[in-house]
């Protein structure tokens, strides 16, 4: 079981996060804390981070081929410019869904309470996506579970 | 209040049916099922978990109410409610605990009059699109993080 965690741009430093963001957390400590999880139940993490769209595009591209399950925090900055590049993931989110692969959204914050309208949820009505946002490390954690849930997997006694 | 956390899992309109209902969008499993599996799961982590289900809007109101006092967080799936209520909206942003929102589905993948949500903003967080096994997932994440007392 492989899945692919893939971070879009402005992820590399969380502290640019707006206030309701727990700053303490960076996202080594995502990839830390993520990696743990997977190891508990068998899965082989490929963890990522990419500003450049097009490169996001490619890993997505891979992934329907060598991952049987994509978790994806598609932008974690929100202006104007992001919701233009939100529209280039919908293509590659397609694919995916034509594949079958599971794909669970996550934001680290509730992109409801931001007012502005300025992310909105990935929507492709054929695809099969989860969607968490709002918990912190936790939106990651609970996809994880969730995948680990739809697949049977049995956690390690560590 | 106690040392047993108190979490109260609301459903809305139509989760009655669910198992018979659209089992292609919803699954095949029943809400009866669905409350067991919750409140066990709770036991299992010392958390008390109270299942509740109702089709009239001003039901979910007054438990969300109830709740101010007496809940440490709330789970809430409004069903078509989540579209269409100002009154939950607000009974939710009375309430001062943690709360998530759930969907079986993930509304954002169907019609677009799934696509606003008033229960969205007024929550600390959204889990959609997992199945019937969000609720658990949710649950399990609860017991975790109120024993901790942090999200």
């Amino acid at each position: 079981m492989k899945v692919l965690i893939l971070n879009g741009p402005g992820l590399d430093d969380l502290r640019r996060m707006d206030s309701s963001f727990d700053k303490e957390l960076s996202l080594a400590q995502i990839e830390q804390e993520c990696g743990k999880l997977c190891a508990k139940y068998g899965i082989d993490m490929t963890f990522r981070q990419g500003d450049v769209v097009t490169e996001l595009f490619e890993w997505i591209g891979r992934s329907a081929a060598e991952f049987d399950a994509l978790i994806i925090n598609p932008i974690g900055y929100y202006s104007y410019e992001a919701y233009e590049k939100f529209e280039e993931y919908r293509s590659a989110i397609k694919m995916l869904a034509h594949l079958k692969k599971p794909v669970v959204e996550v934001h680290l914050t509730n992109i409801f309470r931001h007012g502005a309208d300025l992310i909105e949820p990935l929507r492709e009505p054929d695809a099969k996506i989860g969607f968490i946002c709002g918990l912190g490390l936790h939106s990651y954690l609970l996809a994880i579970e969730s995948i680990a849930q739809q697949h049977n997997l049995q956690g390690r006694v560590a | 209040m106690s040392d047993t956390k108190k979490v109260r899992v609301l459903n809305g309109a139509n989760l009655n049916l669910l198992g018979t209902r659209e089992p292609s969008i919803y699954g095949s499993t029943t809400l009866a099922h669905v409350a067991e599996r919750c409140v066990a799961l709770g036991a299992e982590h010392g958390l008390e978990v109270e299942f509740l289900q109702s089709n009239y809007e001003g039901a979910i109101v007054e438990w969300i109410q109830e709740a101010i006092n007496s809940c440490d967080a709330i789970v809430i799936n409004a069903g078509a409610f989540t579209h269409t209520s100002i009154a939950i909206h607000d009974a939710l942003r009375a309430y001062n605990g943690y709360k998530i929102e759930l969907h079986i589905s993930n509304p954002h993948l169907r019609e677009k009059f799934r696509h606003t949500s008033y229960v969205s903003p007024a929550v600390n967080a959204v889990v959609a699109g997992l199945g019937v096994g969000g609720y658990e997932l949710v649950i399990k994440l609860l017991a975790e993080t109120l024993r901790r007392d942090r999200v």
